[in-house]
């Protein structure tokens, strides 16, 4: 079982990401996420970035119902659901367009909470009930679940498309292909159904166990944990399922369907290793 | 009911006039009412293309500040009786419009049109907010470009998350030789990221050019040239008819077969 060697850069490269990816996932502020916490179906908006209101929202926006969209539905039809506006100054009409995406969703807006006033004005205006929080005080429901282990994987069901970003703290599986300038993160494996041309980092919160797999590998970088790797082009141009892991030379391409009878994680060398397949030969 | 289709494309200079022009008055040549709404605000070209910048008097601005009536902001054509023009302003920034003003003005003008093209502008800004918001449906233009393809991925999504579901890829400007040396992405190529429904290839050809630096759209020329047969048969297709799409592969092999003959003799 030959692994395919794959160009190694280390932290230090000058391409290499710049920050741990890992502030980013767990930080509940960077992306828009849908969530259930104490049994309450929640949406809640990403922190104000410094870019210009209009990017933030045309940003926030397609998360949005790009999650409505090609994520599982875990909520019922006609359910209630609390929107997190956090630092966001929504007007009206933004407002109004994040109702009617949830309104095609099955989902009604509930209750919306605020830290701008404005924002809260706007939204009691609209007839929701509406909660001011101070933008000081640290938010009242639990952003992330602390334990990593119970967040479920993120089934992402559709082409993911140049420009859409997507992070979770758990495993991503996406149905459909991944799109060269698109990209995946998350804190467990990445599991493409499809062709992976975009990037995709997994364990990016340090976790050197996770996996990418992919029908197509056809990636030209891929993270794993700290580590980042320049895959070379397909030669043949022909694919088969393969899986990138981190050996105890750096990423690796291995071929899917054998991987997991040939290889374990080695907790010493901090690695996937092979196993000697003569010593499997017995079963 | 009217069709309400924008062309769009994230990258500039690929070809969304050129192809707003030419689809329009071939599908006015077919025998329908088109209205063609110039959505670049700020930067109207689409007046030029059809020859009718000195009959512009009113621009979509004023129809939308009630300073005209909309009637007196149309700009008829001077060859296709069933198609008209709504410029748009040269002067103003795309900030003076929003989507709701814009949606207000197509449902307007949808009454009297069977089709409503609109001319988006480049980018994903506010610009392209306003186009894509009264369309039911699109028309993506792309390039045989790593960058435009780039660009046309991310306006599909852009397009997805706006609910417009009808979505139709043109690839304009191929090079049959580039292809063939593998110097060009092909029109598979392109189909494999993209993954949209193809309406349309249009060749890369001087001719283009011409018929846009004349004001005179190439779909009106006497003798069909190559591209104008490929507008004629997007207008086609649109409109439902299965029409094969043109073989530039094989209509380069037989001009370069030609060539060698003429010099073989
Ligand atoms: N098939 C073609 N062959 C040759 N030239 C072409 C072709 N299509 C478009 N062009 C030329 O490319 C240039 C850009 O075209 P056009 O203005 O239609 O693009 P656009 O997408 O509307 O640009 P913008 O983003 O600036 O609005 C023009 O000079 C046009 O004549
Ligand atoms: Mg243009």
């Amino acid at each position: 079982m030959t692994s395919e060697s794959v160009e190694q850069t280390s932290g230090e490269q000058p391409d290499a990401p710049e920050k741990p990816e890992n502030s980013l996932l767990t930080d509940p502020d960077v992306q828009m996420r849908l969530a259930r916490l104490d049994g309450q179906l929640q949406v809640i908006l990403p922190k104000v970035k410094k870019r210009s209101a209009q990017d933030d929202w045309l940003e926030m926006w397609q998360q949005l119902t790009h999650r409505l969209n090609s994520g599982e539905r875990f909520w019922k039809p006609g359910e209630l659901i609390h929107v997190l506006a956090q630092d966001q100054l929504l007007d009206s009409r933004q407002l109004q367009e994040i109702a009617e995406a949830l309104k095609s969703a099955d989902l009604n807006i509930e209750r919306v909470y605020a830290s701008r006033r404005q924002t809260a004005v706007t939204a009691a205006a609209a007839g929701y009930s509406v909660e001011q929080q101070s933008p000081n005080i640290a938010p009242i429901f639990p952003t992330v679940n602390e334990d990593e282990n119970c967040e479920s994987p993120l089934y992402l069901k559709s082409t993911q498309r140049s420009g859409i970003e997507v992070r979770h703290p758990g495993t991503v599986i996406v149905l459909g292909d991944v799109n060269p300038g698109s990209k995946i993160v998350a804190a467990k494996d990445v599991l493409v159904f499809g062709r992976l041309r975009g990037i995709a980092h997994a364990g990016a919160n340090g976790d050197r166990v996770c996996i990418i797999a992919a029908l197509q590998m056809e990636a030209t970088q891929l993270r794993i944990a700290d580590t980042l790797a320049r895959v070379p082009e397909h030669p043949s141009g022909q694919y088969e399922p393969e899986i990138a892991h981190i050996a105890p030379q750096g990423i690796q391409i291995a071929q899917a369907n054998y991987f997991f009878k040939f290889h374990c994680f080695d907790a010493e060398a901090n690695a996937w290793v092979t196993t000697n397949p003569k010593s499997l030969t017995n079963y | 009911m009217s069709r309400i289709i924008v062309i769009t494309s994230g990258k500039g200079g690929v070809g969304k006039s050129t192809v707003t022009a030419n689809l329009g008055t071939a599908i006015a040549q077919r025998g329908h009412q088109v209205a063609l709404v110039d959505a670049d605000f700020g930067l109207r070209n689409l007046d030029l293309l059809l020859g009718l910048e000195n009959r512009v008097v009113y621009t979509a601005i004023e129809a939308i500040a009630g300073e005209c009536r909309l009637e007196q902001a149309l700009v008829k054509d001077k060859r296709q009786p069933g198609l008209v023009l709504l410029p748009a302003a040269q002067n103003r920034s795309k900030e003076t419009v929003n989507p709701a003003q814009m949606r207000q003005l197509v449902s307007q003008l949808s009454q009297n049109y069977e089709y409503i093209l609109i001319d988006c502008p480049a980018g994903i800004e506010m610009g392209f907010r306003n186009a894509i918001a009264p369309a039911q449906e699109a028309i993506v233009v792309t390039t045989p470009e790593v960058a435009a393809v780039r660009d046309a991925d991310r306006a599909v999504g852009l397009l997805e998350a706006n609910n417009i579901r009808i979505v139709n890829l043109v690839i304009n400007r191929i090079k049959p030789e580039m292809v063939q040396m593998n110097d060009m992405m092909s029109v598979e190529d392109v189909l494999e990221i993209l993954a949209v429904p193809l309406l349309g290839i249009i060749p890369d050809d001087e001719r283009v050019i011409v018929a846009s630096n004349r004001g005179e759209p190439l779909v009106l020329d006497e003798k069909l040239s190559l591209p104008a047969i490929a507008f004629n048969n997007i207008a086609r297709r649109l409109e439902g008819d299965k029409v094969p799409f043109l073989d530039l592969m094989a209509a380069h092999n037989n001009l370069l077969n030609r060539i060698r003959r003429f010099f073989r003799s």
